[in-house]
This record gives C-alpha cells, sequence and structure tokens, in this order.
C-alpha cells in the first residue's frame, strides 16, 4: 500500500474527551465506529481509497475488538450488495467507493437494496470524483439517489458538522428505510481539520455477538407483487418519513445576514467556497458571518419544502448555487416555489456556468454576477465589481507579460514503470509494415496514460476491465489488427467475467495484453487475488491469472517480462501472425516500481550502512554522441530521461540526459537496443562498498586503459591555456 | 482582547507529483498546528500524483484558537486568485502557471519559487529544440509579485545532498511571511520523523539564503573546448580573418574537425566557408549580421563531422568521458563502475568503415534487401574492462583511414550539393540561402532516425530547394516555405505533417499557375 497508517489508527482509537486530527476521509472512517457498524465494505479509488486502506491493513486489531467486519469487496456491485445485511436484520454498515464510475458498477446491486429497504442504518460513502484532479467521466451521483429513491448527503467541509452528519445519517437510514448516500468532493476527502471524538461504539450484533436467526420477509425479495408494494412504500411512507426526519433533526442549515430581501441556497458541499467567495466581495467575514442569508442544504436529495418555503417566503430573488449538470436541485427548487405560489427569482445556472467545478474565481464571479442583478438592499455594488475586475486584470496582465500560455503538463508513468516498456514495444511494432497501425481497445489504470503523449496509444477507454469487452464490435470491423489492454486490477473488478469469457464464448480471434504489475497501482497500490506482494505473501494465497484464464478456456497465454521489449514486440507481433484460432493473452508481468522501490530501497539503504557491497545501476546518455533528435523519449516518456540545452556551441537542440532520479530500470538500453536508436546510451553500475578483489581489477583495469589513453591526450591544452584563447578571442 | 485577523493567511504549493509536495505542506501545518493557529490544508492527488501539476492548498488563521472565543472558521478549500499570500512551486513552469491564473498579485503575494526546470514530456518528445521559453517568466515574477524569491533550489539540493522541499520549507521559514517561530518548522521536521537529518540540513540551508549566508550555485557555462596544438594556428586564421560575429562558431569548427580528423580536414572547412563568407561580404548592408556564414559554418561542421562508428568510438574511449560518467551517476571515489555500451551496428554502420569500392555495392544491394536493410546486431561494450575498452580504442584509431571510406565519399558528395545550392540561392534570395543552410539540421541521429532525416532532406533539397535556389520562383516556395518544410520535418517521426505541408507548397503552386 502506498502508505501505513499507524498514526490514524491511533486516531480512530480515540474515546469522550480526545479530539482526532486528520484528513476528511478519516474522519468519516472515525464516524462510522462512533455509529457502531457492524461491517463495511469497499472498492478502492480516489479519494476514498484511505478510509478502505485504513480500516483494511493497519487496523485490523481494533476491528476485531469491535467486532466489525471488513471486506475488500471485487468491485462496487459487490461492495453495494453487502448492504443486504442491513434488510433483513437491525445492523448498520457502511460501503465506499469513487463516484460516479464506482456507483455505474454498483447500480445494479444499488437499485435492489433501494427497493427492498433496509432496517439497519446503512449508508454508502461517495468519494465525488469530480473538477480538478479527477481521474473520470465528469458526472453527478445525484441522478443515481432520484431514481432509486436513496437519499443524498451532501456535507459541508467541517469536521465536527460531518461527523454528526455521520452519525445522523444511520438514524435516518433508519427512520426511513432507505440507504444513504454521503458524497465528499475531493478536496473534501483530503481536507485536515479536528473534531471532538466520542468512544466507538460495539454494534449490538457483530461477528462477536451474531444474530441468532436468519429472517424470511418475502417482501423484501425483488419479485412481483413484492416490487410493486416496495415502489409504494417509497413513496408513501419513506420519503415523507425522511423529509420528516431532515427536518426535525435540523440536518440542513440557515445562515441569517442582514440582507434579507435575497438569499442563497447552496449544496453543503460548496457551502465553504459561498462564504470565500462571499468574503472576497467584502460580504462575508472568516467565521462565516454573512450579509446575505444562506440556506445551506446538506441534504441534498429529498429537497424539503418547508424548509425552501420559509426561506424563500419575503425574498425577491435566490441564488442556488449547484456544481455540476444537469441542474436537478434548479428545476426542484422551481417546481417547489410554483406549487407553493411564491414569485421568488430563481438565479442558478444563468449566473454560474453550466458545467465544471465551482473554484473560487468561478464562485466569486458567480456570485458578484447575482448581487449585481439582484441588487440586494443594502449593499453598494462599488466594492463587489472592484474585486471581480482586478481579478481579470491582473490574469490579463499576467498573460500579457508571459506572451505565451504556459503548457500544460499531464500525468504519466512513474520513473521505472514497468507498465511503460509494453508501450514502447506496441509502438514499435505498429512501425512493423507486416502489422501496421492497430485499433487499441484500452482500459482504466496507470496504464491508460499511454494514451497521453508520448505513445498516443489507445482509441477508446469505456470503463474499468472493459478493455477486452469494448474491443468485440470493432475488430471485425476494421482493416488492421484490433488489440486489447487491461490491468490486473481491471482483470479481477470485472474483465475476466465481462471480456475474457464472452471473448472465449464468442470466439474471438484477438490479442489481449494484460498488464500484470501486482497491484492496483492507480488507487494506491492494493492487493489483488494476484498479487505476491514481491514474494511477501504466501503462495497458497496468490490466485495467477494464467490459472484463471486456462480456467475460462483461454488457450494461448504467454508471460513476458515486461522490460525486455524486443521479446515483448516479437510476442505481439507472433500473436498477431498467429494462424491459432481463439482469444490470445499476453501477460505483461513485473512489479510496480513505486511498491518495488519503498519495499527494497529501506533494505539497501540499511546494508549500504553496514558495509555491504552493493551494486546501484543507471543509465546515462553521452552528451556529445546524442544529436538531440529525442527518438528515445518518445519511445520512454520516463521522467527521470530528459533533455539538457546542449553543451556543444555547434548545436542549437537540447540533448537527452538521464537524471539523478533513475531507478536503473533498463528501458533505455532496451529501447535503444530494440529500436535501434542510437549509441549514446551507457549503463553504469556503481559497486557500493566494493570488496577487495572489484577494487584490484578497477586498479589494474584503470591503469591499463590510461596507459593507452595517456599518449593520445597529450597534445591538449590546459585549461590555462585555453581560457587564454578564450580572453583573446573576446578582447579581439 | 485584541481585535481578530480579518483573514486568514493562504499559501498554494504548486508541485509535480511525486516531488513531496504533501510532505511540505505537512510540515507547515504542524508548524502552523504546534502554534495552536487553526490551519486546515488540503489538495487534489487523484491522478496528478503521477508526475503530473498538481497543488496543495493551506490556510492559517494568525490567532490561536484560545483567542477566538469559541468561534468557529470557515476555511476555503480553493486557492484564490487574488487572495493569496503566498504562493510556492518547485519549479519554474509551475511558477509561471500561478502566474497565468492571476494567483500572483503586487498587493500581497510572495512568490517562493525554484528556477530549476522540469521539462514536460511534450517540450521533452520534440525533434528538435521544443522547451518552453522561460526568459519573460522572471520579469512576469518581478512584476506581479509583492515579493518573489526566485533561485535554482534543486541543483543546491543535489550539491548539498538535501531534498528540493526541505530547502523550500527553510526559505518559507526564513521569508518571515508566517507568524511562525523557526524552531516550530525544525520541531515540525524531527516529528514528521522521516529522514530527519537531511531534511533538517536542507532546511537550514534555505534558510541561510534567505538569510544572506549562502549563494546559489550558479549553473556552469558553457565550457570552451580545449584547443589542440595542431588547431592553433588555424584558430589565429579564423581569428584574423573572420568578422567578430562569427568567430565563435567558424572556431569552434575547426577545434571540432581538428578533433575528429586533423588540421588538413579543418583546413578544407575553411577553404569552404570561404565562397559563404565572400557573399556575406559581398552584401553587406549591415542587416544579416553575418547570418549566412556563421549557420553554414555550424551545419557546415557538423555535417564534415558526421557520427561514424570511428567516431562513437573514439568519443567514447576518451578519459575525460569516463570522468564525466562518474561524475554524472554520482559515483564516488574509489567506487567502482561497470560500464555497459548499448551499440547495434547494421549494414550502414558496417559500410561507413568500409572502402568506398566495397561500400557502395554492399549499401546498394542493402538498400534492395528487406532483410539487410533491417538487419543489425546487438554489441554489448563493457568499456570499464581492458578487452571492452580495447574494442573501441582499436576502432577509434581507424580515423587515419575514414577518408577512404564509403561514408566520407558520400557526405563530401552531400556537403558539395549543399553548399553549391546555397551559394546559387544567395545569388537571387540571401534569406533563402539561410533557410537551405539550416536544413542541414535534419540530417542528424542515428539508425533509422537518421535514415528519416537523410530523406527528408534530400526530399526537400530536391523538390523545393534545388529548383528554387537557381529560378525566381512564387515566393511561398522560397525561405519561408522552407521554414515550414523544415519545421514539418521535425514535427512528427511519422512524417505526417512533412507530407501536409507538402500538400499545402503543392496546392499554392497550383493557385499561382492559375
Amino acid at each position: 500500500m502506498e502508505r501505513t497508517f499507524a498514526r490514524e489508527v491511533e486516531m480512530l482509537r480515540r474515546g469522550d474527551g480526545e479530539y482526532f486530527e486528520g484528513e476528511g476521509i478519516l474522519a468519516i472512517t472515525k464516524a462510522l465506529l462512533q455509529s457502531g457498524v457492524s461491517y463495511v465494505g469497499g472498492y478502492q479509488g480516489a479519494p476514498v481509497s484511505h478510509l478502505m486502506d485504513v480500516l483494511t491493513s493497519d487496523s485490523k486489531g481494533l476491528m476485531a475488538e469491535l467486532g466489525v467486519h471488513t471486506e475488500v469487496c471485487a468491485n462496487e456491485a459487490a461492495a453495494c450488495a453487502m448492504l443486504a445485511a442491513s434488510v433483513n436484520y437491525p445492523i448498520r454498515g457502511a460501503v465506499t467507493w469513487k463516484s460516479t464510475v464506482g456507483t455505474n458498477v454498483a447500480s445494479d446491486a444499488l437499485s435492489n437494496v433501494a427497493s427492498a429497504g433496509v432496517i439497519g442504518g446503512s449508508l454508502i460513502v461517495l468519494g465525488e470524483d469530480y473538477g480538478e484532479g479527477s481521474s473520470i467521466i465528469q458526472e453527478r451521483s445525484h441522478a443515481f439517489a432520484m431514481k432509486c429513491s436513496v437519499w443524498l448527503v451532501d456535507p459541508r467541509v467541517n469536521h465536527p458538522r460531518v461527523v454528526e452528519l455521520v452519525e445522523k445519517s444511520f438514524e435516518l437510514s433508519e427512520a426511513s428505510n432507505t440507504p444513504v448516500m454521503m458524497e465528499f468532493r475531493i478536496r473534501a476527502c483530503h481536507v485536515t481539520g479536528r473534531f471532538a471524538t466520542k468512544n466507538n461504539k460495539k454494534p449490538k450484533f457483530s461477528m462477536n455477538d451474531p444474530i441468532p436467526e436468519p429472517e424470511y420477509n418475502l417482501d423484501r425479495i425483488a419479485l412481483p407483487p413484492s416490487t410493486y408494494l416496495q415502489e409504494k412504500m417509497k413513496v408513501e411512507q419513506r420519503f415523507p418519513a425522511a423529509i420528516q426526519f431532515i427536518q426535525e433533526n435540523g440536518m440542513n442549515e440557515f445562515f441569517d445576514g442582514d440582507c434579507d430581501d435575497v438569499g442563497i441556497i447552496c449544496q453543503g458541499g460548496l457551502y465553504n467556497a459561498v462564504i470565500r467567495g462571499l468574503q472576497q466581495l467584502g460580504l462575508a467575514d472568516p467565521f462565516g458571518k454573512t450579509r446575505i442569508p444562506i440556506y445551506c442544504m446538506n441534504v441534498t436529495y429529498p429537497m424539503i419544502p418547508d424548509e425552501i418555503k420559509r426561506f424563500c417566503a419575503n425574498k425577491r430573488s435566490v441564488c442556488i448555487v449547484e456544481e455540476g449538470f444537469p441542474d436537478y436541485l434548479e428545476q426542484a427548487l422551481n417546481a417547489t416555489l410554483r406549487k407553493a405560489d411564491l414569485n421568488t427569482t430563481v438565479v442558478g445556472k444563468d449566473v454560474f456556468p453550466k458545467a465544471g467545478e465551482y473554484q473560487s474565481e468561478v464562485m466569486m464571479n458567480g456570485l458578484a454576477k447575482f448581487i449585481e442583478g439582484a441588487v440586494p438592499k443594502g449593499i453598494d455594488l462599488g466594492p463587489v465589481a472592484t474585486a471581480t475586475k482586478s481579478v481579470a486584470d491582473t490574469k490579463a496582465f499576467a498573460a500579457e507579460l508571459l506572451g505565451a500560455p504556459i503548457p500544460k503538463r499531464p500525468p504519466g508513468f512513474c520513473t521505472g514503470c514497468p507498465e511503460r516498456p509494453v508501450f514502447s514495444a506496441l509502438k514499435l511494432v505498429q512501425q512493423d509494415p507486416e502489422i501496421g497501425k492497430m485499433h487499441v481497445s484500452a482500459d482504466i489504470g496507470c496504464h491508460t496514460f499511454s494514451t497521453l503523449p508520448p505513445f498516443n496509444i489507445g482509441n477508446t477507454v469505456t470503463g474499468y476491465g472493459l478493455g477486452l469487452a469494448s474491443s468485440a464490435g470493432v475488430k471485425d470491423s476494421l482493416k488492421g489488427h484490433t488489440i486489447s489492454i487491461m490491468g490486473d486490477g481491471g482483470f479481477w473488478h470485472n474483465g475476466l467475467s465481462t471480456g475474457i469469457t464472452g471473448a472465449v464464448f464468442n470466439e474471438h480471434d484477438n490479442l489481449l495484453i494484460v498488464m500484470a504489475n501486482g497491484y492496483s497501482s492507480a488507487t494506491g497500490q492494493q492487493q489483488l487475488p494476484s498479487s505476491t506482494a514481491g514474494g511477501l505473501r504466501p503462495a497458497d494465497t496468490v490466485v495467477p491469472i494464467e490459472n484463471a484464464l486456462k480456467g475460462v478456456g483461454v488457450k494461448w497465454v504467454k508471460k513476458q517480462y515486461t522490460y525486455k521489449v524486443g521479446k515483448m514486440r516479437k510476442l505481439i507481433k507472433q500473436a498477431l501472425t498467429s494462424s491459432e484460432k481463439g482469444l490470445k493473452v499476453i501477460i505483461a508481468e513485473a512489479e510496480c516500481q513505486i511498491a518495488k522501490q519503498r519495499r527494497e530501497k529501506p533494505v539497501s539503504t540499511r546494508l549500504l550502512k553496514s558495509g555491504k557491497r552493493i551494486v546501484r545501476t543507471r543509465f546515462g546518455v553521452d552528451e556529445d554522441t546524442c544529436t538531440g533528435d529525442h527518438s528515445c523519449i518518445r519511445l520512454s516518456g520516463c521522467p527521470s530521461l530528459s533533455v539538457k540545452p546542449n553543451p556543444d556551441p555547434l548545436r542549437k537542440d537540447p540533448v537527452a540526459s538521464v537524471l539523478n532520479s533513475c531507478v536503473g530500470c533498463g528501458l533505455c538500453g532496451e529501447v535503444s537496443d530494440a529500436a535501434v536508436l542510437c549509441p549514446s546510451f551507457y549503463k553504469a553500475e556503481i559497486i557500493q562498498n566494493p570488496r577487495l578483489i572489484d577494487r584490484i581489477a578497477h586498479k589494474i583495469r584503470t591503469s591499463v586503459i590510461l596507459k593507452f589513453l595517456g599518449k593520445t591526450e597529450t597534445s591538449e591544452f590546459n585549461d590555462e591555456e585555453a581560457s587564454r584563447i578564450g580572453t583573446k578571442m573576446a578582447a579581439e | 482582547m485584541n481585535k481578530l485577523p480579518e483573514r486568514p493567511i493562504s499559501m498554494v504549493i504548486g508541485a509535480l507529483g511525486g516531488e513531496g509536495g504533501g510532505v511540505l505542506t505537512t510540515w507547515v501545518v504542524r508548524a502552523a498546528e504546534m502554534c495552536r493557529y487553526p490551519t486546515q490544508s488540503t489538495s487534489i492527488p487523484g491522478v496528478a500524483q503521477r508526475t503530473g501539476a498538481t497543488n496543495y492548498y493551506v490556510e492559517i488563521f494568525p490567532a490561536p484558537y484560545d483567542a477566538l472565543n469559541g468561534q468557529e472558521l470557515v476555511m476555503g478549500l480553493y486557492p484564490a486568485p487574488g487572495n493569496m499570500d503566498i504562493v510556492v512551486t518547485s519549479e519554474l513552469m509551475e511558477a509561471g502557471r500561478m502566474l497565468e491564473n492571476g494567483m500572483v498579485t503586487p498587493d500581497r503575494t510572495t512568490l517562493i519559487a525554484s528556477t530549476h526546470r522540469v521539462y514536460s514530456v511534450v517540450e521533452k518528445s520534440a525533434m528538435g529544440d521544443g522547451l518552453f521559453r522561460s526568459d519573460k517568466l522572471d520579469n512576469a515574477a518581478q512584476k506581479l509579485a509583492k515579493r518573489a524569491v526566485l533561485f535554482d533550489m534543486s541543483t543546491l539540493a543535489e550539491k548539498e545532498g538535501t531534498v528540493l522541499n526541505a530547502i523550500v520549507l527553510g526559505v518559507i521559514a526564513g521569508s518571515c511571511e508566517l507568524p511562525i517561530p523557526i524552531e516550530k518548522f525544525r520541531d515540525s521536521i524531527r516529528e514528521a520523523g522521516v529522514a530527519v537529518e537531511s531534511n533538517i540540513k536542507g532546511f537550514e540551508i534555505g534558510l541561510a539564503y534567505m538569510n544572506g549566508e549562502v549563494t546559489p550555485p550558479i549553473s556552469a557555462s558553457k565550457k570552451t573546448r580545449r584547443t589542440s596544438l595542431s588547431a592553433e594556428s588555424l584558430v589565429a586564421n579564423v581569428l584574423a580573418s573572420y568578422p567578430a560575429e562569427t568567430q565563435a562558431i567558424v572556431t569552434e569548427g575547426v577545434k571540432r574537425l581538428v578533433d575528429y580528423q586533423d588540421a588538413s580536414y579543418a583546413k578544407l572547412f575553411l577553404n569552404r566557408l570561404e565562397d559563404i563568407l565572400d557573399i556575406d561580404r559581398n552584401c553587406r548592408d549591415n542587416s544579416n549580421s553575418w547570418i549566412l556564414t556563421s549557420e553554414t559554418a555550424r551545419y557546415l561542421a557538423l555535417m564534415m563531422s558526421y557520427e561514424d562508428i570511428i567516431r562513437v568510438a573514439d568519443l567514447k574511449t576518451r578519459r575525460s568521458r569516463m570522468d564525466r560518467v562518474r561524475a554524472e551517476v554520482l559515483a564516488k571515489p574509489g567506487e567502482p563502475i561497470r560500464l555497459t555500451e548499448f551499440l547495434k551496428p547494421g549494414f550502414d554502420e558496417i559500410t561507413s568503415v568500409m572502402p568506398s569500392w566495397l561500400g557502395r555495392p554492399i549499401m546498394n544491394w542493402a538498400h534492395r534487401n528487406k532483410w539487410a536493410s533491417n538487419y543489425n546486431f546487438a554489441m554489448r561494450v563493457r568499456t570499464n574492462t581492458i578487452y571492452g575498452f580495447l574494442r573501441l580504442w582499436i576502432l577509434s584509431k581507424l580515423r587515419f583511414y575514414r577518408p577512404r571510406t564509403y561514408r566520407f565519399v558520400e557526405e563530401q558528395k552531400a556537403i558539395i550539393t549543399w553548399l553549391e545550392t546555397i551559394k546559387n540561392a544567395a545569388a537571387n534570395d540571401y534569406q533563402l540561402a539561410v533557410e537551405i543552410s539550416k536544413l542541414a539540421n535534419l540530417r542528424k541521429g542515428y539508425s533509422d532516425t537518421h535514415k528519416r532525416g537523410l530523406q527528408n532532406f534530400n526530399r526537400i533539397m530536391e523538390e523545393v530547394a534545388i529548383p528554387s535556389s537557381t529560378t525566381k520562383r512564387n515566393p511561398s516556395f522560397g525561405a519561408e516555405g522552407l521554414a515550414k518544410l523544415r519545421t514539418a520535418a521535425l514535427a512528427d517521426p511519422e512524417g505526417d505533417a512533412l507530407e501536409e505541408a507538402f500538400k499545402g507548397l503543392k496546392a499554392l503552386s497550383i493557385s499561382a499557375a492559375e
């Protein structure tokens, strides 16, 4: 795993009279324990990975004490299906994943659990991966809440309030027999803060205190006529119960302001940004004291009509601050006001952008437009206009001074990444006239970076583990080859069933490359069924990918160590030109370099300190033979393979240069070999703490070599003479 | 009771994923928390953590908890343009990004940035020089920031054996822009407990810099190459007869060719250049600043010192090279290194050192033969061993015999045609001549890259440069057209852009004919 959570686990144990300090997602984790959950499950993914990581790694002891069952689910559908436990039994549970992609996967289970209803509090913690830093398609989780009739909590970012709302959400779930979804945006998951902790609550029923009897109840089964009844229950019982609970428990918040002829209604998660925006316009202070009243919707679904009516009555105009598209809240607000026969003007996506994250500048400008249009009583519009203008002016001035836009810096494969060489091989294979350009059905994972420069490999990405499945329609409609990529993460998430069994069943004849780096790396190096963790995991618990492949009927399976670019290229070509029928799978295998370095670096540092002989490998480029055409970089893109100004005064193009961050993975040598690039690369193996024999060999070799060199280089000037000539030149 | 501050101190840290921006943020946050200041930080790791541009945002309310009387703060999650007190970036282009986004304003922002460059993939992978021109950044930073602390922290970190983010922390502490006593920062590093010694060292360096006790290393300027005895008189000739604007490059050319072959070869270079110099002399309206002579000298010297295996072997078996490698890979004195060279000669490389009468027929055959044109074999040479070293050293001694090789003859032919074309063009159109001389930049690289460059060079020469040099034609076929073709040839290795550029020219010529 990417990090350890020893300090956090200690925080999770804290109780009455103590404080928790840490990031948002872990505060939520603590809140789950304070709420007395019996089980927690989920599937990793930014920004909620840490919730899973902390519960399933370092805090196993604590979980056992409390009797909480934790499960690293195979995917989000499996995680959501765990909530079935709360359908029949009064036990609380929480599951988590990245949304909306994870919610898409979980949908089947979500609909069924939502329809059956729950009697134990059920909370779904969603990492709303939206806006800057997101790695997925931009959609809202809100739609899922609406279509399934589950409640959506969008808490304002404040640790004590978030923890309180988590606890309330379990009660809400029980009061309305409905699962509750709680969404946290990226920055909210990573925000640091503190709150006063309470003792963790031991669940009434758990692994330690099991439920005595199983329950049978046809009403909870997704079959007619129960389903008709369940739909009716949603409308007639659960929905009103939720509204009543939310209202009675004050889950939403009202903040008063003196300019009460107008108001702002916002999603809870945007409250901080609204306050900061108002502050920049001179209309709020750092403690959230605002001049314009705010109705903060910590629950965004369902909307509470009575609260809306109460807030909007006597207001000329309200602004709804709602991030993302479609504008569900704005529509609901308009409908609510219309039904209540209130004439308050609703402003929303006409002053705010219809799409995209509401970052600070967008927020300030949107609020300013609203204020300038609504003209609240007692507000001087002058400073408002000045504030927005000065930001715009600064940016214009900066653009003028800079002269050109700053180039983007997209993410890429890490230094020494084992997936990079596969794409070097794929690039080279396509240069082979017998193969030509291919359609590459890409997948989700670190390997998605292949779609970016310098590889630009990958024609579609349709979902996690769907690389192979998404090639089905195109493979026979294209003249050239179609190949698919899948990571080991995607393979176990659903690729094995969705892609491979389907391809075998339908007698596909194409190539699939499975990137087996041993972890779900992009989400923080969580282990998978096939992970060996560098040999640390007991062999009998590991499920090798090739066994799974053979089990579902794949006959052509080859394993290849990724760093061997030449061999990989040959194997890919072999697969593509083979006369054998059926799906061909290359397992491209080599451990995630980050995980490997994390494990091995401390060991080698220790050995080095204790005087043991250690060979450090790294690559280099001879600057005087490099001609600066950068073919090597286009086949690698390694962060440690960079450029520097050409030291040769005759040449203008920068030369390639290997930085000290090089981990000596060997790709540079492989690529220059396989692609027949240039003779500039060298591999240097530095022998640290050399033995006597190393030193003697070195001494003999060096002295002989220097004997030969001595003759040839004596004809050179020394430095003083060179600089004398230089000065002379300058003088003339 | 004192009046509470009107707003928190806002600080954004722009970094590259995997660079330790998170650690830096934690240090700052913990130091602030030790002072009992309400503090909040957030970040967007996500995919950006894999080498992309990312940022960390910190707000510190400069009044201790106890002074708030139980009031709760509402802190922001986003850095806001026009609202930043401290902007920190670990790299120069990221500083540019902050300026571009309006995060740095003259009324309140202190900009702290390391001025080294970490090149983005797009910059690095260009076939020629694709680097972002950062010369305007400094001026922009000075104008937009209230206070700008800009120096190369990366080189300093490397020199001192510490890490960049620790130096940055020292600079932040030393800037006194945060109401946190210096000692709290040290405590924060110690509390984090990771690589404490080296981080404290970096911190002290950053601090010392702010106190004016450290001058950052100036990045090494271009080294003047050593001049061998046999080059000396030639260099003196150049100094005597060439205009000052061209001397640096012509001298460099002379030195290069003496080093590459011998003094008489360098003399040939000067003889060849003589005609070009005459052109510049004759058309001195002083607007040209001898550009034709300089550029032709540059590329003539490069073409004459083409890279064959003799040259590569020569460069790889020099004492200076061994020292450079040791320095580059940070080998400590007394640490032996094993050095492996990756060579992959094919027919091109082998025939390049054959005598012309033997090399030509083989190459003619190899060009037609599919197997031969793709044939090559991997040679791993261990140049730290006596045997490996001698293999290359002996090869490098074949230098005396180079003028009789097939490749040498071919190169000289190409040089003569190229020079003739430049001369012809100069008679009509000076700028065109300059562009033709620059075209030689396409002839670079090894094996496939070299073949492709050569093909592009030949095609542009034959289809555009040579015809345009002798006749007056549509100006789009002149300097401008040639510059476009040259840029296009360097746009992508697949040659798509060049194909497009040629199509564009054809379309022009048709419309001109109509």
